[in-house]
C-alpha cells in the first residue's frame, strides 16, 4: 500500500524540485508566460500519470523529455496563428515609462525573440537547453533521444544561426537609424 | 558579435524567468488532487484484487477438503515430484554465493561508447549476468545468494582507489559465508575487455560468450581452488567445446591479489566474455555454467 500512499507526496517533491526549470525551458520556447505556464501545468500531469511507469534512469532527463514534446505540439499547433506576433513586447511597452534607454532595452528584447522564434522548433530546444537549462551534451542527448554527435552539431548550427540573425538586426537598426 | 555567455544572459534577459506565484501554487493543489485520485483508483483495483483472490482460495480450499480435490493433488504432486518448485528452492540452504566485485562493467550494446575503459553502466551491467546465473541455478533447483552490492560506488563516495575493489566486495562475502556454513562455492563475475573474436564461440550456429577461469596463487588455498577451476573447465569444454579459454593462474610475485579466493576453497573468479559481447550471449553462457556447476554439485 506504500506506493500508493506515496504518491501524492512524490509527485510534490518532484514538482518543487523542477517546476523552475521546465518553465524557463518553455517560457524562453514559446516566448509568452501564459504558455508557458499552461504547458508547465501539462508537463507536470503528464509526469504524475506516467509516474507508476518510470522505475529507472534519469528523472530529470525523463520530464524534460516530456517538456519538450509538450513544447513541440504546441509549436505546431500554434504554427499559424500568431504567437510569433509582437502583441507581448508592445503590450509590456505600452504600460511603463518610456525613457530612451528603456525603450532601446525593449527594443533589443524583441529583436532576440524574433531571431529565437525563427529557429526551427529542433534547434530551440537544443539552445535551450544547453545554454539556459545548462544540461550537459549526454544529458542533453538523452532528452531529445538522438546522438551525442547530433547534440554538438545542432548546437553550434543554431547559435552560429542566432548570431547571424542578431547580427544582421542590429545592423538594419542602426541602418535605419542612419 | 558576443560570446555565448553574452547572448544567454541577452537570452534570459529578454524574458519573465520566474512563473507568476499564484500559477505556482495552483499548480502544487491540482497536482495534489490528481494524485489522491489516482490513489483511490489504484486502491479500489487492489482491493478488488485481494478480494477476487480471497475468493479464489476460498474455493480452492473447499474443493480441497470437500470435493476430494485432495487426492488429485496428491497425484499430481506426485508425477511432478522431481520438478522443485521455487518456493521450495528458496527454502533450502544456499549452496553458492555469486558477487561482482567490478559491479558497473557493461557491454559495448548497453552503453553509447566504444572505449572498453569507458563501458560502464548504472543497471544494464555485468550485475545482470549474476543474476541470471542465479536464477538459472534456482530453477535447477540450486540456492544460491546473489550479492548485488554496488562495489563501485562504496570505492567513489569513500575516495578509495581501484584497487581496494576487492577489500570492499570482501565484506558481503565475509558476511554472508559466517552465516551460512553451507555454502559450498563462490563466484566473482566478471568480463572481459579483449576483443569480440576473443570471446565468443559459435556453437551449433549460436553466439555464446566464452569463459575463463581466473585463480588468484597468492591465497593459501590456491591449490584447491585451482583443482575446482580445473574441475569446472574439463567438465565444461567435454560437452561444450571450445566455450572454455582454460584456467588462469595469476601470480604476480609478492603483489598478487587473492581475489577473496582465501576465504573458502572452491572460489574462483569468472570471466563470461567481453565487453564485446551481448547481454543474450551472456545469459546463453551463463545457463551452460548453472548446468555444469549442477554436475560438479551432484559428482561431490
Amino acid at each position: 500500500m506504500n506506493s500508493f500512499d506515496d504518491i501524492e507526496v512524490r509527485i510534490i517533491e518532484i514538482y518543487n524540485q523542477h517546476y523552475l526549470d521546465v518553465y524557463r525551458f518553455l517560457i524562453c520556447f514559446t516566448g509568452s508566460q501564459n504558455d508557458a505556464e499552461d504547458l508547465t501545468q501539462e508537463v507536470f500531469i503528464r509526469v504524475l500519470n506516467n509516474l507508476p511507469n518510470f522505475n529507472a534512469g534519469n528523472i530529470k532527463t525523463w520530464i524534460f523529455s516530456i517538456a519538450k514534446h509538450a513544447a513541440i505540439d504546441h509549436y505546431r499547433k500554434k504554427k499559424y496563428s500568431s504567437i510569433f506576433g509582437e502583441g507581448f513586447f508592445k503590450r509590456i511597452v505600452s504600460t511603463e515609462k518610456e525613457t530612451l534607454e528603456l525603450v532601446e532595452q525593449k527594443e533589443l528584447k524583441k529583436l532576440v525573440h524574433t531571431a529565437i522564434s525563427k529557429l526551427k522548433p529542433s534547434f530551440r530546444a537544443v539552445v535551450i537547453l544547453r545554454g539556459i537549462n545548462e544540461f550537459s551534451i549526454k544529458e542533453t542527448s538523452e532528452i531529445l533521444k538522438c546522438s551525442e554527435s547530433k547534440v554538438k552539431v545542432d548546437y553550434h548550427r543554431a547559435l552560429k544561426e542566432l548570431k547571424k540573425k542578431l547580427d544582421l538586426n542590429t545592423e538594419e537598426v542602426m541602418g535605419n537609424a542612419n | 558579435m558576443q560570446t555565448d555567455k553574452e547572448l544567454f544572459d541577452l537570452i534570459k534577459n529578454t524574458y519573465p524567468l520566474n512563473p507568476s506565484e499564484d500559477f505556482v501554487s495552483t499548480t502544487s493543489n491540482i497536482l495534489k488532487k490528481r494524485a489522491r485520485k489516482l490513489n483511490r483508483k489504484s486502491r479500489i483495483k487492489y482491493l478488488s484484487f485481494v478480494t477476487s483472490g480471497l475468493a479464489l482460495c476460498t474455493f480452492a480450499f473447499s474443493w480441497f477438503f470437500f470435493y476430494g480435490g485432495k487426492d488429485d493433488v496428491l497425484n499430481n504432486l506426485n508425477t511432478h515430484g522431481e520438478e522443485k518448485s521455487l518456493i521450495s528452492v528458496a527454502e533450502q540452504e544456499p549452496l553458492i554465493y555469486i558477487y561482482q566485485s567490478h559491479n558497473l562493467e557493461s557491454f559495448f550494446t548497453e552503453t553509447q561508447t566504444k572505449d572498453a575503459n569507458e563501458a560502464f553502466h548504472e543497471t544494464q551491467n555485468i550485475t545482470l549476468v549474476g543474476e541470471r546465473l542465479s536464477q538459472s541455478l534456482k530453477e535447477r533447483g540450486i540456492n544460491a545468494i546473489h550479492d548485488k552490492t554496488n562495489i563501485t560506488e562504496i570505492l567513489n563516495e569513500n575516495n578509495f582507489s581501484f584497487s581496494e575493489t576487492y577489500s570492499v566486495s570482501r565484506e558481503p562475502l565475509n558476511a554472508t559465508l559466517e552465516n551460512n556454513k553451507s555454502i559450498k562455492m563462490v563466484f566473482d563475475i566478471h568480463r572481459d575487455s579483449r576483443k569480440r573474436k576473443d570471446t565468443t564461440v559459435k556453437l551449433k550456429g549460436i553466439d555464446y560468450s566464452k569463459v575463463v577461469f581466473l585463480v588468484s596463487g597468492s591465497s593459501s588455498n590456491s591449490k584447491e581452488n585451482i583443482k575446482f577451476a580445473e574441475r569446472l573447465h574439463n567438465r565444461m569444454v567435454e560437452k561444450y567445446p571450445r566455450l572454455s579459454r582454460g584456467v588462469i593462474v595469476t601470480d604476480n610475485q609478492d603483489k598478487q591479489n587473492t581475489y577473496n579466493q582465501d576465504l573458502l576453497d572452491n572460489s574462483v573468479l569468472l570471466e563470461i566474455g567481453g565487453v564485446e559481447n551481448t547481454l543474450q550471449e551472456e545469459y546463453r553462457t551463463a545457463d551452460i555454467l548453472a548446468e555444469i556447476i549442477q554436475d560438479i554439485l551432484n559428482e561431490s
